[in-house]
């Protein structure tokens, strides 16, 4: 698209989103709030909205691993207290076979009854399973698997003192084994398993409720961050459908706001299409009269006429002449921008030379030397260019007409993949580059009607269908030296 | 030759038809002129009524017709007789100041026999006048009355 920049020619460089380069230098300020909102506000819609989509998402993976962490917390206590469970009923079992096994063995070594020896046995070779049992349950707490230890041991060592009074009743009847039989051989041991199997008990207990505080308070936890993440996905989504909402009402205003502008237009433009249409007919009538009644004039006075006077008539049928120019001129630039443009490829060397063709005219008694680069094809209306080389081409031999020897040189300037530049190059009077701007304007003319003649409508012409034509135009040139006219067409067609 | 035969000026500017009328003096056809001074004179030329309802009966030789005019406009009258079996034979030769690509296309397209553009410089406007006078009211043999029966249509 046309950048201003580019154009030497063309003064006004505007530039773009101005009030955006304000907001940006605004963080200078101390007030650091406000260097926040720019740069949220320099954020695009998009970006807003994927912003705030990714802030839900992230919020949603926190609100998961938490839950996750908390409930599998939950879980595992749930399952540690199946366990302490099982410990406190394995604990009590053990308490009453110690219990069991000491008041068996006391029997039998008082009656020597076969059945007490019977149940004594029993909880000897139950022993091993409450061992395995007990390891296996106390294990996870460092003081009750010391504990568990220390009862293995005592359990091992009560069975072992029974056994043994056993053996000597065995050997030497109940005198042997009297005293134990009253006293009970394991009863110190039997005391300490029961101290150990309270403690044991009492620990599991106060484990067992730290865990169930433990569970409450991670559960009251999720409840509070899963009722508050809810809360602020609410908001964040809520957020994101406003700016979508917003985008979407915003986006809908600037497409009607934009049909408003497109038949604004064209109803301004129909209405200059009428405006030009009563130009073409209007104005031209009073100027035929003028003309027409200074030559009426002129005919019925010819006798008594002086010099003075023809001049006068003179100079009112050519000021008349001037203006019909003037407004035909004026009628064909109006015409170049609202006529419809055709897209076909444009062989410019044939186009020159047709154009030269019919300069002929202008030649006759010039001596100018031709110098024409090979030219490219270009995409475009072909009668449309003709009319810029045919304005630019008469531009520079009626520029060079002072010359005793004028050269003009049609040529292609740094061909890129983007556009085709030709220049037209002449030594005529040239202009002051200081007037550049001024070139390409409606009735700009930078040389006095005596000097040369024209209207001043030409370039203003070439630069409006260049333009048209998706390119850009603009001039070099020096007083007396000389000036070159530069055009550079998009290689690709344009679609206005 | 066609001597008889008047030329219809349908102009509705009065400067205009002065100069026009100044034009054809010099060639001696100005009294052959028979003036209209806007669309709905012409039509009652064509057809008899109003003001020329005594004329003596026949086509004129041709109509030299302005675009825009008071009451009915040029392309109106155009339209009109090209309409009508028995104006439709009549020359008709557009003199406007227009030179809208729109107006052309539509006057050609409605069967105007010519279209000219009235130059701004008098000289080139008296030189087009007296031609298309001279042409149409003289050199052109008009077409003979009672055409109807040669049409092979209608």
């Amino acid at each position: 698209m046309e950048s201003s920049t580019h154009q030497p020619s063309e003064s006004s460089t505007r530039v773009p989103g101005e009030p955006e380069s304000r907001l940006d230098s605004s963080p200078d300020s101390t007030n650091s709030n406000n260097g926040r909102v720019s740069w949220f506000q320099k954020l695009t819609i998009e970006q807003r909205i994927l912003a705030g989509f990714s802030l839900v998402f992230v919020g949603i993976l926190v609100i998961t691993a938490v839950s996750y962490h908390n409930t599998s917390i939950v879980l595992t206590n749930s399952r540690l207290d199946g366990r302490s469970h099982d410990l406190l009923q394995l604990l009590s079992t053990i308490d009453v076979a110690m219990n069991e096994a000491e008041d068996a063995h006391r029997r039998y070594l008082v009656t020597g009854e076969a059945s007490y020896l019977e149940s004594y046995k029993k909880v000897v070779q139950q022993k091993p399973t409450f061992a395995t049992y007990l390891r296996e349950l106390a294990r996870g707490s460092m003081e009750q698997e010391q504990r568990a230890r220390v009862l293995e041991r005592m359990m091992e060592k009560q069975l072992n003192a029974e056994s043994k009074a056993i053996d000597q009743f065995d050997e030497g009847g109940f005198r042997a084994v009297k005293k134990m039989a009253i006293e009970g051989a394991g009863r110190r041991e039997l005391g300490a398993i029961h101290q150990l199997i309270i403690d044991m008990d009492s620990d599991e207990r106060l484990a067992m409720n730290r865990r169930i505080a433990d569970s409450a308070e991670g559960t009251k936890n999720t409840i509070v961050l899963l009722g508050l993440g809810a809360f602020l996905q609410l908001v964040l989504l809520a957020w994101v459908y406003y700016l979508i909402r917003h985008d979407i009402t915003e986006r809908r205003r600037v497409a009607e706001e934009l049909q408003r502008r497109g038949e604004l237009l064209e109803a301004a433009n129909k209405e200059l299409e009428a405006f030009s249409y009563s130009v073409s007919h209007d104005l031209r009538a009073p100027l035929r009269h003028i003309d027409g009644y200074a030559a009426l004039l002129r005919k019925s006075v010819e006798q008594s006429l002086n010099e003075k006077g023809a001049r006068y008539l003179q100079t009112i049928s050519d000021a008349a002449k001037q203006m019909g120019q003037l407004i035909d001129d004026l009628l064909v630039f109006s015409r170049m921008g609202r006529q419809e443009m055709l897209h076909t490829t444009v062989n410019l060397e044939q186009l020159i030379n047709h154009v030269l063709a019919d300069l002929r005219l202008d030649l006759q008694g010039r001596e100018i030397s031709w110098t024409i680069a090979p030219l490219p094809e270009v995409t475009g209306d072909p009668a449309m260019l003709r009319q810029v080389f045919v304005n630019l081409l008469t531009n520079a031999i009626k520029f060079t007409g002072t010359r005793p020897k004028a050269s003009i040189e049609i040529g292609v300037e740094r061909p890129t993949s983007a556009e085709v530049v030709i220049f037209v190059r002449d030594n005529g009077v040239g202009f002051d580059m200081e007037y550049a701007s001024k070139l390409f304007g409606v009735f700009q003319r930078l040389h006095r009607a005596d000097e040369f003649e024209g209207t001043g409508i030409g370039l203003a012409n070439v630069r409006r269908i260049v333009h048209r034509h998706g390119g850009r135009t603009w001039a070099e040139g020096a007083p007396d030296i000389g000036a070159t006219f530069f055009i550079a067409l998009p290689t690709r067609s344009h679609e206005p | 030759m066609n001597a008889a035969k008047p030329i219809i000026l349908a102009e509705d500017n009065p400067r205009d038809a002065e100069l026009a009328l100044a034009a054809m003096e010099e060639e001696h056809i100005s009294d052959k002129v028979v003036l209209c001074h806007d669309g709905a004179e012409v039509l009652d030329y064509l057809y008899c009524r109003g003001q020329f309802k005594s004329r003596l009966k026949g086509n004129p030789a041709v109509i030299f017709l302005d675009l825009k005019m008071p009451k009915v406009n040029g392309l109106e009258v155009l339209r009109t007789i090209k309409a009508d079996i028995n104006l439709r034979p009549i020359p008709v030769v557009m003199l406007t100041s227009s030179r809208e690509e729109r107006d052309l296309a539509e006057s050609y397209a409605l069967g105007a026999n010519a279209y000219v553009v009235k130059p701004v410089e008098f000289h080139k406007f008296l030189s087009a006048v007296k031609e298309l006078g001279t042409f149409w009211g003289v050199i052109n043999e008009p077409p003979p009355e009672g055409l109807r029966s040669a049409q092979p249509h209608s």
